[in-house]
């Protein structure tokens, strides 16, 4: 098996779709073939369409490469696919509404509340998928566990009112952004393959000082996600520090005076 | 393109990926170890792939290439670095032919003769006529890599394209498979050929009349979209593995032991004078999900069982076949060895035993929740209001410390003693990067 396929060519590709064709490959179907082992191929389709893909690829050989393949410090896997996966992508689709009821972190459940679906987001730490929603009657944008839904149903609401509701959550999420700058120490500069990739989960720009061989991060986030940023950057330990970043780095000194005081030192 | 030359433009995008606007192009070309013309060609060449595979983004094309390579959480979901594996290059008339008997047999079956006319007719002016060989030598191919099959029957053969999957199914069963191959490509590994297929899934759907807009409903958070330029080995690996066959390579390890002080050198990546020549015997792939990154396991006679970086691997060529019984030997070794590794590390096993702190004020206990779902094998052993007691058997402790050390404060390290004292060290540290500056008075 060669990834690097002539049919691939991104010249051969370009053509056959302005001709309105396509080139399924025998290994794009092995590796279907492989993945619709997976358990989660049994919330992805009906039945009925899961034994005919079955059925159109029965004469391929099935990859089996996975065996070779060790997976290492992963989350326990909560599901790949969820159920409700199929009903709301298709109401997002439709540009429809929902009416959705939840259970809540404290206990309790919150009934029938108008919303707009905007994303279905997984989390690749948590291993679980979120409702990415904007509350219509509270003004509020939502991010909410499948999981954790009851019930959802789909609400018709005009076109130009749902047109009017995805431009105003992409604005919510981009006012919702926040910056930090994160600086590689210099005496590590030498695990900065380390350091980049532990970063490249994130939306960043890197910057590099030749004069006095510096790299500094600029990472964007939003604001609910600095948790996972402080904790990502107390992973890397005494290799990098936040430069810019009040917050952060309020943060990250209590924390540090924290950890020590569990140790009974002084900070 | 030859080999070498695709290990080089791995190395390029990793570095554009990794470090996007860092460097000039005259500090790229000096550690790529090419010339700065050479490096512009290189980057044209790219652009000019990306521009063609992403035309279905008009918005990219008047970005910047380091730019538009760059993660856009909440912009699309289409995986940029694939256009590595779209980069293979083919002769012009070559991807006119190709592309004309694919579209010739989209909708009907026809024999080779009855292509080459067809070809014929439809050829540009100023390209050279296809004969006989060539059609045919392109239909072994097409058939081989399974674009197109053989219609049962007899001599002369009829040819007619593979793409059942695609239009046997409804527009509803077709758009749940390009969910599934999206979600799949997205969270499993390995995952090129699912982008490759939901790249042509997506053209299915937009020719039924669904548009880009309906085509990412899904985000995916956290994800490592670099870890795909390391499937480029996976398979030459893979093959190898298979076949108990050694492999040969040059090692450029992205881990350097010496000669940071140098200025010139790039701790992204060493000059091939700087690699290793390596002889090794696969055994395992490891995917190590806290970085996004691969390692090649083997075992080497002189040095046992050895471990490296995907990334680092280049030029690697196939070697001489081990006997089955000796494989199986070497590969058990490798897994009772690698069985408490928190990745790599086959480091001497050691008890760690570290007390967590449930939070205080809030409903759920995210502490107890993360280490539930992270702490691989551990376990808790103690527990009380407060705090509970987490306990893990693992070869060496390099690689469990970062996870440890993640929890700030909520975590307080209590055997061995000289990791707890490590980490009293190592707060100290962090602790002083965060004074508050005393101005002189």
């Amino acid at each position: 098996m060669n990834l690097f396929e002539k049919i691939f060519n991104y010249q051969v590709i370009s053509r056959l779709d302005e001709s309105g064709s396509f080139a399924l490959t025998s290994q794009e179907r092995s590796w279907l073939r492989m993945m619709l082992e997976h358990p989660s191929a049994n919330d992805a389709f009906s039945t009925g369409t899961r034994e005919k893909l079955q059925q159109l690829l029965e004469m391929e050989p099935l990859m089996d490469i996975q065996e070779i393949i060790l997976e290492k410090a992963s989350s326990q896997v909560r599901h790949v696919y969820h159920p409700l996966l199929r009903s709301l992508r298709r109401m997002m689709m439709h540009g429809q509404g929902i009416l959705v009821t939840y259970r809540i972190k404290h206990g309790g459940v919150k009934s029938n509340q108008s919303g707009f679906p905007y994303k279905l987001e997984y989390s690749m730490v948590k291993r679980e998928w979120y409702l990415l929603w904007y509350n219509t009657r509270h003004h509020t944008l939502m991010s909410t566990k499948l999981h954790n839904i009851v019930t959802v149903e789909h609400k018709e609401i005009p076109a130009d009112r749902a047109e009017m509701l995805r431009v105003k959550l992409a604005d919510l999420l981009g006012s919702r952004k926040e910056c930090a700058v994160i600086e590689v120490i210099r005496t590590f500069n030498a695990e900065l393959s380390r350091i980049l990739y532990a970063f490249a989960c994130f939306e960043k720009q890197v910057a590099y000082d030749e004069e006095t061989d510096r790299y500094q991060i600029r990472l964007t986030f939003q604001k609910d996600e600095s948790e996972f940023v402080l904790s990502k950057i107390r992973f890397l330990g005494t290799r990098v520090k936040i430069a810019e970043g009040e917050q952060l780095q309020r943060r990250m000194r209590e924390s540090s005076e924290k950890a020590l005081a569990r140790y009974g030192v002084e900070g | 393109m030859a080999r070498e030359s695709f290990d080089k433009e791995i190395q390029f995008l990793r570095m554009l990926a990794l470090a996007g606007g860092a460097y000039n192009r005259k500090q790229f070309a000096q550690w790529l170890g090419i010339s700065v013309h050479t490096f512009d060609k290189t980057l044209r060449y790219m652009k000019d792939i990306m521009n063609t595979a992403s035309k279905k983004l008009p918005e990219e094309q008047g970005k910047a290439f380091e730019e538009a390579l760059q993660l856009n959480y909440y912009e699309s979901a289409d995986p940029l670095l694939l256009f590595l594996f779209r980069a293979k290059s083919v002769r012009e008339s070559e991807s006119h032919r190709l592309s004309l008997i694919m579209t010739l047999l989209q909708n009907q079956s026809l024999t080779a003769m009855e292509l080459i006319d067809a070809c014929s007719a439809d050829i540009p002016s100023d390209m050279p006529l296809p004969d006989e060989k060539t059609i045919r030598s392109d239909l072994k191919y097409l058939e081989e890599v399974g674009v197109i099959r053989k219609a049962p029957g007899n001599r002369p053969y009829r040819y007619s394209i593979h793409n059942d999957l695609i239009t046997q199914l409804t527009d509803d069963e077709l758009m749940d498979l390009y969910d599934f191959v999206d979600v799949m490509a997205n969270t499993q590994v390995p995952s090129v050929q699912g982008y490759l297929m939901r790249d042509n899934l997506k053209s299915a759907l937009g020719q039924r009349g669904f548009g880009a807009g309906h085509m990412d409903p899904f985000l995916y958070k956290y994800h490592y979209h670099s870890r795909i330029l390391d499937e480029a080995h996976l398979y030459t690996v893979f093959h190898a593995i298979k076949q108990r066959r050694k492999l040969r390579f040059l090692y450029l390890s992205p881990k350097k032991q010496k000669g940071y002080a140098s200025k010139n050198t790039n701790p992204l990546f060493e000059r091939e004078t700087e690699g290793i020549v390596e002889t090794v015997l696969p055994m395992r792939v490891v995917y190590d999900h806290q970085y996004g990154r691969w390692y090649l396991i083997g075992y080497n006679a002189r040095q046992g069982v050895m471990k490296f970086r995907m990334e680092g691997l280049t030029q690697i060529e196939e070697g001489d076949v081990v006997p089955e019984a000796e494989f199986i030997q070497k590969l058990r070794n490798v897994e009772e060895k690698m069985q408490f590794s928190w990745v790599t590390d086959t480091g001497k096993l050691v008890k760690v035993r570290a007390r967590f702190y449930n939070p205080t004020g809030s409903p759920a206990n995210f502490v107890r929740d993360r280490v539930l779902l992270q702490g691989q094998w551990g376990s808790i052993t103690e527990e009380d209001e407060e705090s509970f007691v987490y306990e893990i058997s693992v070869n060496g402790m390099s690689e469990l410390k970062p996870w440890l050390r993640s929890f700030g404060s909520s975590c307080e390290v209590l055997e061995p003693i000289q990791l707890r004292r490590e980490f009293i060290a190592e707060w100290k540290e962090i602790n002083g990067y965060y004074e508050p500056v005393r101005e002189d008075l």
